[in-house]
Parts: C-alpha cells; structure tokens; sequence
C-alpha cells in the first residue's frame, strides 16, 4: 500500500468516527420531547355571516353569596371560535356592567389564547394577574373559575382550560391553586 | 500531503481515544429508544433498551402501562411522531423500574406485542378493538376497583403517629395581605406553632412543621416533608382573602380530582405497586419525566380527607361562630403530592378588615388553635384504631 492511500483511508475511518460520535452523542443527548401541547388554531370555515353577533354568558363575583353570577355580553360572530373566546376574555377581564364584582387585578391583559384539537383552551395573560393578585385561596378560586367556565359554558369545542401567564406554564396564581394541570369547570360554582 | 504523512500517528491515536470515549459513554449511560409508526391496520411502538429487558404489561381503557424493571437511570430517545393510534407517551419512575404509560387517542383498543432478539425489542402494534377485548377490559376494571377499595378501608384505620403542620407561605412569599399590613405567613406561622405546642402536650404523637421560621419552602418540598417523615396526617394553615369585601368565615378544603376513568385506573394500578408511592420528591426530577405520581398520590386519601376537613369545620364553625361556609374542594397544589389524609385551613379572612383585626390577637388566634385541636381530636376518635 503506498501512503497517498494509506492518508486517504486515514481520513475515510477519521470522517467514519467522527459521523458516529455525532450519531451517539446526540442520540444519548436527546431527551424525551413532550408532545406538543398547543396545536394550531382551529380553521374554521368562515360560512358565518359578516355582521353578525352572539351572546355569550360571563362570570363575576358577587358580594351576596360566594357563587358565580351570569352576566350576558353581545360579541361579533363572524369569526372563529378562538377569537370569539378571545373576545370573551377580554370582556370577562374589562369586568361587570351590572355591578358584579370582578376577580381580576384591573391591570390584567389577555396575552394571546389557543384552542388544541383534544378541547384545550390555554389562555395566557399578563405577568399583572399574578403580582398583582390578591393572593388568598377564595380570590384565586374565583380568578380562575371565572376564566374555566366563561370559556367551557360558551363554546363546545373547549373542554377544559390551561392558564398560562407570559406565555409560561406557572405552578400557582399566589401559592395556593395547582395551574400546572388544565381545569374542567366547575359548575357548581354557578348562581342559579 | 507531507504534512498528512507525519499526522498519521497523530490520527490514530485520536481515533482511539475517540472510540474508547464512544464506548465508555455508551457503557455508562444506558438508553432506550422509542419509536412509533403507523401501518394500515394498526400502530406499532418499537421499544428498543440498550440493557436487558425485563417487563410486565396492563391494559387500561385508553392507555397502556409497560413496566420495565431496572434500577438505572437511562436516557430516552422518542422520535417525533404522528400516529391515528397513539396520543403521547408519560414515566412514572418507581424504586427499581420504571412505568411507560401510552397513551392512546382512541378508547378501546387492543394489543399484541413480541420480543426481537439481537437488538432486544418489545414490539406493541395497537389496533382498534372488537367486542372481546372489550368485555376483558371491563372485568379488568372491577378488579381494579375492589383493589381501590380494599386499599382505602386500609388507610383509614392507622394509627396517627406523626402529624405534619403546614404554616402557608413563608419568606419572600407572604401570602395575602390585610388592609393593615397584616401578612399571611405571619398568622399561618403562629397559629402552626401554636397547634404544634398544643397537640404535643396533649397528644402521644410527633408533630412535624414544614417550617417554623419566617422561610420560603417550595409547595412540593412541603409534600415531600410530610412524605419523608411518614406523616399519618396533614394540615396545611392559611388564612384567606376574596375580591368580595364581605367575605368572612373559615373554610376548610380538601383536593378535588378529576373524575376520569383513566385517573382512577391509573391509581388503582400505582396503589397494587406500592414501590412507586414510596419513591419520594426530588432525586432526579428530569423536566421530561411524567411524574404522575406525584400528582396522584393525594387521590388515594380523599375520603379521609374529606372526613378530617369535616371534623376540623365542624368545630371552627362552632367555636368562632363563623358562618359555616362548609367544606370544599379545589385542586390546591400543596395537597396533590401528600401521601396521607390532607387538608387546608382557611382560617379567616385577612382581606376583610374585622377579622383581619381579630387574626392578629392571641386569643382569636387560640380559638383557632383549641377548635383545630378538637377537631384533630375527633377525628382521631372516630375514624383512626387506637
Ligand atoms: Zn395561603
């Protein structure tokens, strides 16, 4: 063998090596991916009218009892689901027009909400829900449940509720309420 | 080329050194790799370990468990994948094996699985069920059901050796805050220590705080305490606070789960391998790692739960005639890890300026105490072997 081939299979086995280094590495390297818990939004074919509206029931509080008080809101229809749930969000956080009160700090915004395929609303707001969250157990229960039932009462496709806050998964409001799991709602909560 | 020439010692010795570093890292780190594929008539999920494979497998309603036994850690290699069949993939990790749950997007399905030699792998292809499976499935079930309730009636006669108290908040988290700058940590720490001393002097059991000082305790490492020091029960105390200016009274919580069929299978199966219970918080919480346990160990002590937070309202509605606002249940993230009947105290509200007065006394706060004792007492009494 003379040594221009014995240099060329030198570089063939080094090249050979490297590829599986890389190989192994990164497979031992590679974790586990969770499977994507937000898929894209629902497309909806837009066979709804321009114009046209809807009344969706939202959830306050009330000094008179502990329970959740329906409050109706006319939004525009001639969207899709997720933007109409956008929309009642919003609403739900600008707060009551009959005096009821609303479980939000005032300064809360609505960051962006999803919808998965399995019925998985995750709703995202601003870093205000929580710094400036009153913090108690009551005052979380009633944060969140408003959000879980405005959003599971009005639209089908949403069975359950995820809240994220700054686009991040967070373990509690203020200590007390589990948000690493997404809610059913509770209708219990509900004033008849 | 000269230059190649006189590397070529050079080269080889990397070379070496670099296959000596590929086997020893394949050596010390053990892998296992996943995959799943869909065919026309079924899903098929490769499991392929770089150890021997040892397993055992369960069906449940829209999941399947695949315990494999091995007391190293491992890594795990799951290529993306789409399938008709398969929803995702979840660990739970026991003391000397860990439980793959797959999860399937369809409800009743069936199975069949193979073992390859050379490399080893456990082949499962998932198809859609015929009637049979399906009546399998439910005998499975009722199986599971009566181990559920064999369990719970177990759990419900121990004796009560080691109490843990759980102040609420603490450190660089306060907590809600009254009108009059009063601090939850603060009273949730006063009324703990004050139970402590009272349940001590009375009581022939160890009492066991999560904290005692004016601390930051994480809410799973408050779970892990209890769990570590055994504890037979667990009373988590805060004090509470509502957008509604009149809200007032105590509460008493215990943690609701939901209801699905799949939670309560998971749990009987998790319940009939008690190994995976008493693997504690902590150790190696890989981020990827389902630790499904944890979120589940507080499912298997409901009903006790329900019966202490009965028993301890009971006597806070009698003795600070608080109007009874009852017992409730709500997914409270430091109840869901504990392994023992669990509840949460809402002792009054701070955010209501009256009682938030009253939380700061002594003797509100001994009226608490003396209620909360009565009704550890009680419930001692009626639903624990002495
Ligand atoms: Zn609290």
């Amino acid at each position: 063998m003379d040594r221009k081939r014995v240099a060329i299979l030198g570089i063939l086995f080094v090249v050979l090596v490297v590829l599986v280094i890389v190989f192994f590495k990164s497979g031992l390297k590679e974790k586990i991916i969770p499977a994507a818990p937000i898929s894209p939004p629902e497309v909806e074919p837009l066979r709804l009218q321009p114009g046209q509206t809807r009344i969706v029931i939202l959830f306050f509080l009330s000094e008179n009892d502990t329970l959740l008080h329906p409050e109706e809101r006319e939004i525009p229809a001639d969207t899709s689901v997720v933007h109409q749930a956008k929309q009642t969000i919003q609403e739900l956080i600008k707060g009551s027009r009959r005096g009821f009160i609303s479980p939000f700090p005032p300064e809360t915004k609505l960051r962006e909400l999803y919808v998965t395929d399995e019925g998985v609303a995750y709703v995202d707001f601003s870093k205000d829900i929580v710094e400036k969250h009153l913090s108690g157990s009551s005052a979380e229960i009633s944060t969140i449940f408003s959000v879980v039932n405005s959003l599971a009462y009005n639209f089908n496709s949403i069975e359950k509720v995820f809240i994220l806050i700054e686009g991040r998964e967070r373990e509690t409001l203020g200590g007390h309420i589990n948000l690493s799991r997404p809610f059913l709602p509770l209708y219990d909560l509900i004033a008849q | 080329m000269v230059n190649l020439k006189k590397r070529i010692p050079f080269i080889t010795g990397a070379v070496l050194f670099l296959l000596l570093s590929v086997v020893s890292v394949s050596q010390i780190q053990p892998f296992l790799k996943l995959t799943t594929r869909d065919y026309e008539e079924f899903s098929r999920v490769t499991i392929q370990p770089s150890f021997p494979l040892s397993f055992e497998i369960e069906k449940g309603s829209s999941f399947l468990l695949v315990k494999i036994s091995i007391d190293i850690p491992f890594r795990i290699q799951k290529d993306p994948f789409d399938s008709r069949i398969i929803r995702s993939y979840g660990w739970t990790k026991g003391r000397d094996y860990y439980i793959l749950t797959i999860k399937t997007k369809i409800r009743d399905f069936s199975y069949d699985y193979f073992v390859l030699d050379d490399p080893t792998q456990l082949v499962i292809d998932f198809s859609e069920a015929d009637d049979e499976s399906r009546r399998g499935d439910r005998e499975d079930q009722s199986l599971l059901d009566s181990a559920l309730s064999r369990e719970s009636d177990q759990s419900s006669t121990q004796e009560i050796q080691t109490i843990v108290i759980d102040p609420g908040h603490g450190g660089m988290e306060p907590g809600a805050q009254g009108k009059y700058g009063t601090l939850e940590k603060d009273i949730a720490l006063a009324i703990g220590l004050k139970f402590k001393a009272v349940i001590e002097k009375n009581l022939p059991v160890r009492v066991v705080m999560t904290r005692d000082t004016d601390e930051s305790v994480s809410l799973e490492n408050r779970a892990a305490i209890a769990n570590f020091e055994k504890a037979d029960l667990f009373i988590s105390i805060h004090a509470n606070s509502s957008y509604r200016k009149d809200a007032r009274g105590s509460e008493s919580f215990f943690l609701s789960r939901e209801a699905s069929d799949d939670e309560a299978r998971m749990l009987a199966y998790l319940e009939n391998n008690p190994a995976v219970v008493e693997k504690g918080i902590g150790g190696d919480s890989e981020d990827e790692i389902t630790m499904i346990l944890w979120d589940m160990a507080q499912s298997a002590y409901l009903k006790e739960s329900s019966l202490l937070a009965e028993t301890l309202q009971e006597e806070l509605n009698f003795l600070l005639k608080t109007r009874n606002r009852g017992i409730k249940q709500a997914p409270f993230r430091v109840l869901t890890g504990v392994a023992c009947p669990a509840v949460l105290v809402e002792v009054a509200f701070i955010s209501n300026p009256d009682e938030e007065r009253k939380l700061q006394t002594e003797w509100f706060q001994n009226n608490v105490v003396e209620a909360l004792y009565r009704g550890l007492e009680n419930y001692i009494n009626s639903y624990t072997r002495q």
